[in-house]
């Protein structure tokens, strides 16, 4: 072959494997954006700012008034609804008093005129007449439907001791919910709900523009949601860095001269191409390629799914010891993870929460549903997700001890999506899942319904509907809800739509119920046919003859009992096994209290099982999901001379001391 | 004058030697310790029994625990677990065990609790009758409960004031000083510095707790082996002792440590529970762990008679006075003469 054609026949190849990638879609039109120049005072823990937000009233009705979140006012005292609401106590433990607000200093609109005195304090979830969350401002006149205005602020954040995802510690920042951010309009009315202990977030897309001017200790060290465009020195020997990002609905950056920056990338035929960086602890850099390989999956498994990731940048950030408040969490193309210094191979840790975060790039980036009013649609679907993701990449997580700060693995499997999501059971009729965020019952409460119960009610979907038609579903949902946001009904409509069937029944058993499920195997018996007694009919007369054809009846009858102990019914199979490999299963509708399962003059019977391909993952007690017919003290015997084993050594390492 | 005295390593060594000489010792630990460990498992095999014999999942559980399993069983039987799990674990955690989930004990926690009482006495018992039984050169498990009786009173009291100790320095050394620091290590710049700061805590109380050790065995070896003096000389001269040859009695302790942590260790290597389907691994499984707390009760006998050598050794060990060497080239015609 001539060099030319080999020439050709490369570049062919070349463009064939360019076409084959996703090239970035369009990102959707911006409804509020932000134009924000900002200095950060790291010794004062303050960032001066300078704001141009532009806001597009997409209703049909006139707009009097702008809402505008200022969430870090819910560490301003203990009279915030956040403080009431947690009682001191969140994520990291008990909540430092360590001060934390936004001041708007300097409020104009578009023609010049001063907002700022027709700015009030509003309270709309609780009336907390102390609450200074969310701030209501008149405008001198309504904005049309379809019409953009500009307001330019001047504002000072404080920011807190990191323990509820903002915050510092020593020179680490992470500055998120950090500047006055407006409100989603809908065509009801401002949708604007104050900062909650137990809620996150909602707001329109836009295009950010942010510059951040940092001390140059933090030269190189800076990481934002979007693509850093420019970087420069300034006055006074700091450093200038801006960053942009067209279609996302929230921007957060970070700072710290401890980072080590690590750069990747993400490509995969058939999704976008995705810079990854890396801004990890030097305590953990031996788990960078950790990070990063989950990240990698979660991008993968998420879109192949949902639809690729549209963004170019994704940034990964590895919060110090003693800012693990700041771990956990997502931001449009930033999301924070956490680890442990001494976090075993086997268990884990950076990867769940590193493929968890980077799944909300999906459900709460893409299709960004309420997640005060709904997170569930958020927290519980990305759960689900991450523990498909999870499942397939590394197989079973593994419990750890924490021996005295060390994580020291004990090699019991923790198997996908069962096991990790249990402790919903505890709560399980505590609360609807489908309600409000902050109206659970506690908090625990609401991370276990929101994100345990989802996980499983999806999960246990999945094995009704089937894995194909479960993504169907999701990829609907998805393809029709990106960019948008989408309510659970949206959600009930896609799964219905795409599946032709209707599954209305099975979410009202679910997401809007507090039922329990719960089957079990009341009676499992089985015992060699006996020849009937009594009076029996021979030659036209009643006497106490056997017939001939009864007198000695072969096999076994056996009977089982199948018993529903929880509120909710659901459709189960049951299975009996029998000698010799016979097998007789059925599905029940479950509806009943009970369903009795005879056999006679059959095999025997060894075991019945109820929902044997452990579809129901809902089912509260899986315990009493089988009985079998003959008993078998094997395992119980050898826990029992483990535990005599172990009692022993206990009483001696006791008495060791004295 | 011979200063020196029996090194730490001798002390142990003749200790292991002088229990295996005397292995009904070590029987007489097993059986009571059996016995203790009987009453808490009684409710926990028969519910095991309950739960597992007709079940499908039973199949699972044979060799290796199930986590859903056992989750489940937690939940669905809180008085039978209770929140026992969550106190054991936390005893192993930075913060320590937390006073409160106490009173919350159930079930089998509650249980262990009242064990812990009676283990109190079970193990005053049978230190008295231990060190009574080293002491004399023929003796029997007869010796043993005899002996144990006779120093039960004083040995309560002595066993009850180590504990007392011990949980002081527990609480005052580890879970208090861990309260007072916790603030302060999340403001420390890496996690490996806050373990540090725990290594120091655990380090401090492992100190305090073998100072205690060593005292209440120092008192409880001389109130046997000095019966001549009157029981407030006998508690002193315990005392002394244990201030007298601090290193030599942590040296013998800390033998008695390594040897026990080794035969943990080789416990998990070979790990004779694990992987075990057929029904017949049982018996050697029940045998191979009885057969290692054996052992380790073997040890444990040897240690309290190296304590017991390490302080009253005959000649004593100190100041005794040691002939000099005979002269080399004695005249026999002196002898014959």
């Amino acid at each position: 072959m001539s060099p030319a054609k080999v020439r050709a026949l490369a570049l062919a190849l070349l463009g064939a494997a360019a076409a084959a990638r996703v090239r970035a879609e369009p990102l959707p039109p911006a409804v509020a954006s932000y134009q924000i120049t900002c200095r950060l005072d790291a010794d004062k823990k303050i960032v001066e700012a300078t704001e141009v937000l532009t806001w597009k009233n997409t209703t049909s009705r006139a707009a009097a008034t702008l809402r505008l979140h200022l969430y870090l006012n819910a560490f301003r005292n203990t009279l915030s609804t956040f403080w009431r609401e947690s009682r001191g106590e969140h994520r990291d433990g008990r909540i430092p008093e360590s001060w934390g607000s936004i001041e708007i200093l300097r409020m104009t609109g578009s023609d010049g005129a001063d907002l700022l005195p027709g700015m009030r304090y509003i309270s709309p979830d609780d009336g907390n007449p102390h609450d200074r969350t969310v701030a209501e401002v008149v405008l001198p006149r309504p904005v049309a439907p379809g019409e953009t205005i500009s307001v330019a602020m001047d504002f000072v954040s404080r920011l807190p001791r990191v323990s509820v995802r903002t915050g510092y510690k020593d020179d680490f920042f992470l500055v998120a919910q950090w500047f006055p951010k407006i409100g989603v309009l809908q065509e009801r009315g401002w949708n604007c709900h104050q900062y909650h202990a137990s809620s996150e977030f909602f707001s329109d897309f836009g295009d950010y523009d942010v510059s951040i001017d940092v001390p140059a200790r933090f030269r190189g060290k800076v990481g934002a949601t979007g693509r850093r465009v420019d970087e420069r020195e300034t006055s006074g020997g700091r450093v200038l860095y801006r960053f942009k990002q067209n279609g996302v609905h929230d921007f957060t950056w970070t700072a710290d001269p401890d980072y080590l920056v690590i750069q990747d990338s993400f490509r995969e035929a058939g999704l976008a191409d995705v810079d990854l960086i890396l801004l990890v602890q030097p305590e953990h850099e031996s788990q960078a390629e950790r990070y990063l390989r989950a990240a990698r999956a979660a991008l993968s498994g998420y879109g192949r799914i949902l639809g690729a990731y549209p963004y170019p940048t994704l940034t990964i950030v590895d919060p110090p010891w003693g800012a693990r408040g700041a771990g956990g969490m997502e931001y449009p193309t930033l999301v924070t993870g956490g680890t442990s210094w001494s976090a075993p191979s086997s268990v884990q840790r950076p990867e769940a929460v590193t493929v968890h975060e980077t799944g909300h790039q999906f459900f709460y980036g893409l299709i960004a549903s309420n997640e005060f009013e709904e997170a569930w649609l958020d927290e519980g679907f990305n759960t689900y997700m991450t523990d498909r993701v999870l499942a397939s990449t590394y197989g079973p997580n593994h419990v750890s001890l924490d021996v005295f700060g060390l994580h020291v693995p004990l090699g019991i499997e923790i198997r996908y999506p069962l096991d990790p999501n249990r402790r919903y059971f505890e709560v399980a009729d505590w609360d609807v899942l489908a309600s409000a965020s902050w109206k659970f019952r506690n908090r625990e409460s609401y991370s276990r319904q929101i994100y345990s119960k989802t996980a499983l009610t999806l999960a246990t979907l999945e094995r009704l509907m089937g894995t194909p038609a479960m993504n169907r579903a999701l990829r609907l949902y998805a393809d029709r809800w990106r960019f948008r946001h989408p309510t659970t009904r949206d959600f009930i409509a896609a799964v219905n739509d795409s599946t032709g069937r209707n599954w209305n029944w099975f979410f009202d058993r679910t997401f809007f119920s507090s039922g329990i499920v719960d089957y079990a195997v009341a009676e499992a018996e089985t015992e060699p046919a006996r020849p009937p007694r009594g009076l029996f009919e021979q030659d036209g007369r009643l006497g106490p003859t056997l017939p001939a054809a009864l007198a000695k009846p072969r096999g076994w009858d056996s009977r089982v009992t199948v018993v529903r102990r929880g509120d909710v019914p659901m459709p189960v199979d049951v299975l009996l096994r029998f000698e010799g490999g016979h097998v007789y299963r059925s599905r029940w509708n479950g509806e009943a209290r009970w369903k009795r399962f005879r056999v006679a003059g059959g095999p025997r019977l060894i075991e019945a099982i109820v929902d044997p391909d452990e579809k129901i993952l809902l089912d509260a007690d899986r315990t009493n999901n089988g009985l079998e017919t003959r008993d078998d003290l094997r395992a119980a015997t050898r826990w029992s001379a483990r535990a005599v084993f172990w009692v022993q050594n206990m009483i001696d390492f006791m008495t060791v001391a004295w | 004058v011979n200063r020196s005295g029996p090194r730490a390593l001798a002390c142990f060594l003749r200790g292991l030697q002088m229990s295996l000489s005397k292995p009904y010792l070590a029987v007489a630990l097993w059986l009571i310790q059996l016995l203790i460990a009987s009453v808490l498992i009684l409710p926990i095999g028969n519910s095991l029994h309950a739960e597992l014999d007709r079940s499908p999942m039973a199949e699972r559980m044979v060799a290796n625990p199930d986590y859903g399993w056992w989750e489940t069983i937690r939940r669905t039987h809180p008085d039978l677990l209770g929140n026992f799990p969550d106190v054991a674990t936390g005893l192993l955690s930075p913060k320590g065990l937390r006073w409160s989930e106490l009173p919350g004990l159930r079930g089998i926690g509650a249980t262990a609790f009242s064990l812990v009482l009676l283990a109190l006495v079970a193990h005053a018992f049978a230190l008295g009758g231990m060190l009574g039984a080293l002491r004399e050169p023929s003796s029997s498990l007869v010796t043993f409960g005899r002996e144990g009786m006779r120093r039960m009173p004083a040995f309560l009291i002595f066993t009850l004031a180590a504990f007392a100790a011990a949980f002081a320095a527990y609480r005052w050394i580890f879970v208090e000083a861990g309260a007072a620091l916790a603030e302060r290590v999340k403001d420390l710049h890496t996690e490996q510095a806050a373990l540090a700061v725990t290594a120091v805590r655990l380090a401090g109380l492992l100190l305090a707790l073998a100072a205690i050790k060593i005292l209440a065995d120092s008192v409880r070896a001389v109130w046997v082996t000095r019966p001549d003096l009157p029981p407030v000389s006998r508690f002193f001269f315990g005392v002394g002792g244990a201030f007298g040859r601090p290193l030599r009695l942590l040296g013998v302790l800390l033998l008695y440590a390594a040897s026990t942590t080794g035969l943990y260790v080789l416990w998990l290597v070979l790990d004779p529970s694990a992987g075990g389907e057929a029904r017949f691994a049982l018996v050697p499984l029940i045998l191979s762990q009885q057969v290692f707390v054996f052992v380790r009760l073997l040890v444990k006998v040897g240690y309290y008679a190296g304590i017991s050598e390490a302080l009253t050794r005959t000649p004593s060990p100190e100041y005794s006075y040691v002939a000099p060497d005979a002269p080399a080239s004695r005249s026999p015609s002196l002898d014959g003469g």
